[in-house]
């Protein structure tokens, strides 16, 4: 690490060998990856389930994904996210960095920075689903398994941000 | 012997429970690495930090040398487990929206979920956002289903797809990370910035 | 700063290792006769009309029909989106690509059993992965889902259920049940696809 910064938090490396062992025990002991945006689409369906049953009757996804899961809530993503609830706060608990904060570059507000969140959320929200899984469904855990959709979709994920990247600088740096 | 569910070595529910406990080490190990802090993710595409670049592609080729190996010795059947099918217009499309988020909200769904719990607001933000295409997504789905399902392959591995065996292709794979490593490094240095 | 070069020193040689060492392969396709044997009476090979049904309203991508019986008979009919591959003709190189492939899963199907077990025991002798039964043919078929008997009103819930999706299968695939009671299941359904491979490997993803 650079003399410049004194960080708190892990070597890269050390971090990427514990996610690496993380992902290998997710695919020794259910035979899957991690995930995440599976989960909130759960969320979503039961909630359609709850709310408006007669629409989840007629709407196509939700009838499809109601025909083909017994119950969206019982699902193996839903589980693993309330874990990365628990483990983010445990560690953020021992490295003593739970506080309420809006992050963002000193050059803009904490507003602009939320409406960036939420949009910037709107777009993964739908490419999630429509990519078959987020970074780490579909990008870190089809790389572990050597798919190609995900290594495509790893490549435009970067690739996008990256191209996009200079549009967005004020935002961040 | 692995996938220890598929081979019934333990139940479902059992699964769901461990599936709970996976899920707090990818939480702490995500937040360890610092990957609550958007503009630490964000760093990576403007050079400024690269630990996204190294932890991501450190898990992956950790992971994967892990199953290759298990499978070498027995412990894991790789033809059980699961291999994301591959659309490819859908992958393709749902990967560069998907990157136009990333670069505008600064997380993606899995540390979004981390950053939240350590009480970042700019997180909850962009959960609230992820509902909003998620429901964009199955409300209109009759209008992206061709888009959605176009062009399907198969689960083909990308090794198989460039004619490689599995093991040269992994270790091509581990050659070009530990080569974006050094590059990573390089450009950390040469637009330094504080620690926040 | 250094653990780069260490964690380079040893996963490249593990890597070395992975690319130099054959690949694990004692998951091979090609059956002993008492494999074979094992899988007959497990009755794996066999997948419902129901599951069937479902996955042609769906228009599952990831599934074809395979109609198995003589090409008159498939030319006067067949289902939809079924090819033909005559019991006689299963062994020709035309078809080993469909027969033998990992990308999507066949389904045999005859006027009863017999045929498609046959179709598919041959193919899964020769180590063929990916093919499947449909179970009691087009007989069958016509019965449960062309022409779905209306359980008594006290069956079981999942019965009357089980109903309903036939009869909405039914009507989606132009079947001759009429519909006399209202059914909210008449419109078709076009969903997301979703694996369902027999195979049990794990279900995953986003």
């Amino acid at each position: 690490m650079n003399e410049v910064k004194k960080t708190k938090y892990w070597n890269p490396y050390i971090g990427g060998v514990m996610l690496g062992l993380v992902l290998l025990s997710a695919n020794f002991i259910s035979g899957r990856g991690l995930g995440a945006s599976g989960a909130l689409k759960s969320v979503i369906v039961s909630t359609v389930n709850t709310v408006a049953p007669d629409h989840a009757e007629n709407a196509a996804f939700y009838k499809n994904y109601n025909e083909t899961h017994e119950n969206p809530m019982k699902s193996w993503l839903v589980f693993q996210v309330f874990g990365v609830l628990v483990g983010g706060f445990l560690s953020g608990t021992f490295a003593k960095r739970l506080k309420f904060k809006v992050e963002h570059s000193p050059k803009i507000s904490s507003k602009r920075r939320l409406v960036f969140a939420l949009i910037g959320g709107a777009f993964f929200g739908f490419g999630s689903q429509l990519g078959r899984g987020c970074t780490s469904g579909s990008a870190l855990s089809g790389m572990a398994v050597l798919s190609l959709g995900g290594f495509i979709t790893m490549a435009c994920i970067f690739g996008t941000a990256f191209g996009l990247a200079y549009f967005f600088r004020k935002n961040w740096i | 012997m692995g996938p220890l569910v598929v081979n019934e070595i333990i139940s479902p529910d059992t699964n769901l429970f461990l599936a709970f406990l996976i899920g707090i080490g990818f939480g702490f190990v995500l937040e360890s690495s610092g990957f609550s802090s958007s503009r630490k993710l964000a760093g990576m595409f403007y050079g400024y930090d690269t630990t996204v670049l190294k932890v991501f592609f450190t898990a992956a080729i950790t992971a994967l040398l892990g199953m290759l190996f298990f499978s070498l010795f027995g412990w894991v059947d790789l033809s059980l487990i699961y291999i994301n099918p591959t659309f490819l217009h859908s992958a393709i499309v749902g990967g560069v929206i998907m990157g136009a988020g990333f670069i505008m909200g600064g997380f993606c769904p899995g540390t979004a979920f981390c950053a939240i719990s350590i009480g970042k607001l700019d997180a909850l933000a962009f959960i609230g956002g992820l509902f909003l295409g998620i429901v964009a997504f199955t409300e209109g789905y009759p209008l992206f289903e061709e888009l959605y399902k176009a062009e399907f392959m198969g689960t083909p591995t990308i090794n198989e797809f460039l004619g490689l065996s599995r093991g040269l292709f992994s270790f091509g794979l581990i050659a070009a990370a530990f080569g974006m490593f050094w590059v990573g490094d390089w450009a950390e240095k040469k637009f330094p910035r504080e620690e926040y | 700063m250094n653990i780069r070069l260490k964690l380079a020193a040893i996963f490249l040689p593990l890597g070395l290792i992975i690319a130099a060492v054959p690949e694990n392969t004692t998951k091979v396709y090609k059956l002993t006769a008492a494999q074979l044997l094992v899988e007959v009476q497990e009755g794996a090979q066999f997948m419902s009309t129901d599951e069937i049904a479902d996955m042609v309203v769906q228009k599952d991508p990831s599934f074809q029909l395979i109609d198995v019986r003589a090409q008159d008979e498939f030319e006067k009919f067949h289902l939809p989106n079924a090819i033909n591959i005559p019991l006689t003709d299963i062994l020709a190189e035309d078809w080993a690509d469909v027969l033998d492939q990992d990308v999507k899963m066949n389904v045999f199907y005859s006027n009863g059993n017999l045929k498609a077990n046959e179709a598919w025991m041959i193919t899964r002798q020769l180590g063929f992965a990916n093919n499947y039964v449909m179970q009691g043919g087009l007989n069958h078929w016509a019965e449960t889902i062309m022409d779905p008997k209306s359980p008594a009103s006290t069956s079981p819930d999942d019965e009357i259920a089980k109903y309903d999706f036939r009869k909405g299968a039914s009507m989606a695939l132009g079947g001759g049940a009429v519909s006399t009671t209202k059914s909210n299941s008449d419109s078709s359904p076009k969903p997301e696809i979703k694996k369902k491979k027999k195979k049990k490997r794990a279900a995953g993803g986003c």
